[in-house]
């Protein structure tokens, strides 16, 4: 499937993440640095080990179960650096709002065109929310 | 009142041209329907009964007449030459085409409105008190706050997949205008005792399927961290409210199934890590937004008076409307004037083109160029000189829109119901139409006095029927469309759900059983005593005996 990251189509990049975050956390921690999540998962144990993870998958299940939005934001605002990226129900007309909560990397569902995907992060150019990029509302600047 | 800046117009546009992208795509087959509705109710779009249905936003109520000029011609080029004023003080067009929307999208953009978040699981339109900023008993106007609101809930990224719709009210008075007790998240912009600005915050009113008063979350909020608050019950709402089942997934059920002491202390733990930062509001943003809702150039007192008693003596039907359809204001000479969307012959709510293309005209001539809609779904114009008063109220005459009816019987809310709308039960435009027939003498409604009559299709309640005085709320029982009525309800500084009266009424015996709960008021009534209160004192049995004790058994 298509993989964008850091706002590039990326043609070599790890699979998907397979460990659940529950067995990572009841395993020996050290074992993998890639866990799957959802908006399901405990999101407290997840930022206290976030530190030992390179990639953090969070899975929509549908594209309606919002909590991942949050869940990549406190992420960030705890300081996470690694990849989050966002897999499941993944679709062009959402990653605009993903990326700007923190995502910085979309598997995209099997319908999707990965090229036109591209095209939509930006699509709206202004916003009147600070986002995971730094970037200040209107007032702001 | 607020005017874009090129910021918010490039908002606007490319949010035109990324809706016009997903209708194309959904077209050609690119989107599945299920994620094209997400989609489409973002934008204000559902799919009803007959055709689809546009809600178009009007922000906390506020229009410039050539805002109202273009929701004409919109309803003259895509629709039937109407529209319809909903309790969240939007337009709704009821029969635009599916292909049609990105163009009327863009014809919005050009008068500076949008359909954003107009449905959907998101931050619905902010809705506030119709006379804010003008009301004599105003303690600080609540249309900058409003704005800011509104801009912070504009395509917010985090919030636009939330468990379910979510509401906010602002009321900045002593008399609440805005149902802020039966929101998600009800704010009152008060003083308190040290002299300080500030809001008090309630959460988890709501209607719908599980009526609930709201509760305070906050006693007092500091202005500047109004945004940073609202984030925080936003974000622990969206991770752990319920997802699992529609009907419990509002903040109410979440509330309550914490308890609001456990659901503030989440708040505040939250709102730690935001508090101070990049969402506290600069005072140059607040003052800036301030002064978009400068007081107009008044004129004084001199010269916005004539001589009204003498006015009110040549024309009774004058002296009659100025006191049921006018209210107090603050500024000496002033007179808010409420244009009610309640006549005989049209739907509450509806509006015909040409009366919105008039009422533009009088808001530009008697108003500033400005006018509000109301959540009783009626419009205002907000300042309006009392020396015009007597010449609007003969313009208005001249377009059918000076009935004196405000607040009473016939001032009704209703949702479309099964007209219109996919979700209801029963219709309710035909109550309205009955309604209007039986009571039809408002020598009748002025001596029964304030009374506020709410009706719903179903039971996720647009009509606000527990809130109302007498709440009618259409079921389908058996393949027969009944009505259970609820009485005592209020959705003012008193809020109160209404209790049920009794078994369902057929259709043909609703306005038999409104008479007989007004004869009951009538004769039970002390001196001075509203509907309301008579039911307050004297209990359901009096109501009961005289609408069950009397006709046999209408519906199963």
């Amino acid at each position: 499937m298509a993989l964008i990251k850091d706002q590039q189509l990326s043609t070599r990049h790890t699979a998907t993440p397979k460990i659940r975050l529950v067995d990572w956390l009841g395993d020996d921690l050290t074992t993998c640095d890639a866990v799957l999540t959802s908006g399901a998962d405990d999101l407290t144990s997840l930022i206290t080990n976030a530190s030992k993870l390179s990639v953090i998958a969070i899975e929509f299940d549908t594209f309606a179960d919002g909590r991942g939005f949050s869940m990549a934001r406190l992420l960030r605002r705890a300081g996470y650096q690694g990849e989050i990226r966002a897999v499941g129900d993944v679709a062009m007309d959402r990653i605009e709002f993903m990326h700007r909560v923190g995502f910085n990397a979309f598997e995209l569902r099997d319908d999707q065109d990965a090229a036109q995907a591209l095209a939509k992060l930006g699509e709206v150019t202004v916003h009147f929310q600070p986002s995971a990029d730094g970037k200040g509302p209107a007032y702001m600047m | 009142m607020y005017a874009y800046n090129q910021f918010d117009q490039t908002l606007v546009d490319q949010r035109v041209e990324q809706y016009r992208d997903q209708t194309r795509r959904y077209l050609a087959g690119e989107i599945p329907e299920d994620e094209f509705r997400i989609l489409r109710l973002m934008n204000g779009l559902y799919i009803q009964r007959l055709a689809p249905m546009l809600r178009v936003a009007v922000p906390y109520g506020l229009m410039k007449s050539q805002q109202l000029r273009t929701l004409a011609q919109i309803s003259r080029t895509y629709d039937k030459g109407y529209g319809h004023f909903t309790t969240r003080q939007n337009m709704q067009f009821n029969w635009p085409t599916l292909e049609s929307v990105p163009d009327i999208l863009a014809d919005l953009a050009k008068v500076q409105m949008h359909a954003i978040q107009t449905s959907g699981a998101c931050i619905r339109n902010t809705t506030t008190d119709p006379f804010a900023g003008v009301s004599a008993d105003e303690i600080e106007d609540t249309r900058p706050w409003c704005e800011m609101i509104r801009q912070w809930s504009t395509l917010h990224p985090e919030f636009a997949y939330l468990p379910r719709k979510f509401k906010i009210a602002v009321s900045g008075s002593s008399s609440d205008r805005a149902a802020s007790q039966v929101h998600d998240i009800g704010l009152h912009l008060y003083r308190n005792k040290a002299g300080e600005m500030g809001f008090e915050v309630l959460v988890g009113g709501g209607l719908g399927r599980t009526p609930v008063i709201g509760k305070t979350v906050r006693n007092f909020l500091e202005p500047q961290e109004l945004l940073s608050y609202l984030d925080a019950v936003l974000r622990v709402y969206n991770l752990n409210g319920r997802r699992d089942n529609k009907y419990k997934a509002r903040i109410k059920i979440l509330v309550n199934a914490v308890g609001i002491e456990a659901f503030a202390k989440m708040v505040e733990e939250e709102w730690q890590f935001t508090k101070g930062k990049d969402l506290r509001l600069p005072q140059a943003e607040i003052e800036r937004v301030k002064g978009f809702f400068k007081a107009p150039d008044y004129l004084s007192v001199e010269h916005s008076q004539s001589n009204l008693k003498a006015e009110c003596e040549a024309h009774p039907q004058f002296a009659t409307w100025y006191k049921q359809n006018t209210r107090d204001h603050k500024q000496p000479g002033y007179r808010i004037v409420v244009v009610g969307l309640k006549n005989q012959l049209q739907a509450p709510g509806d509006v015909s083109h040409q009366q919105m293309d008039g009422i533009a005209d009088l808001a530009d001539e008697f108003s500033f160029s400005e006018l509000r809609s109301t959540h009783d779904q009626n419009l205002v114009l907000a300042d309006v000189a009392q020396r015009d008063l007597l010449d609007l109220w003969l313009k208005l005459a001249d377009i059918g829109m000076a009935r004196a009816n405000i607040g009473t019987l016939t001032d009704m809310i209703n949702c479309p119901g099964l007209d219109f709308c996919s979700l209801a039960n029963a219709e309710t435009l035909i109550l309205s139409r009955q309604i209007n027939e039986t009571f039809d003498d408002m020598d009748y409604q002025y001596e029964l006095g304030e009374i506020q009559l709410k009706i719903s299709g179903c039971i996720n309640a647009c009509g606000h029927h527990h809130v109302g005085h007498i709440g009618i709320l259409g079921v389908e029982k058996g393949g027969k469309q009944v009505y259970q009525f609820t009485l005592g309800g209020s959705a003012a500084n008193d809020a109160s759900l209404g209790k049920t009266l009794g078994r369902s009424i057929d259709q043909d015996q609703v306005v038999v059983v409104i008479g007989q709960i007004l004869d009951v008021y009538v004769q039970q009534r002390e001196t001075d005593e509203t509907f309301l209160q008579t039911v307050r004192r004297i209990g359901f049995a009096p109501f009961k005996e005289r609408v069950y004790g009397t006709h046999q058994r209408s519906a199963a």
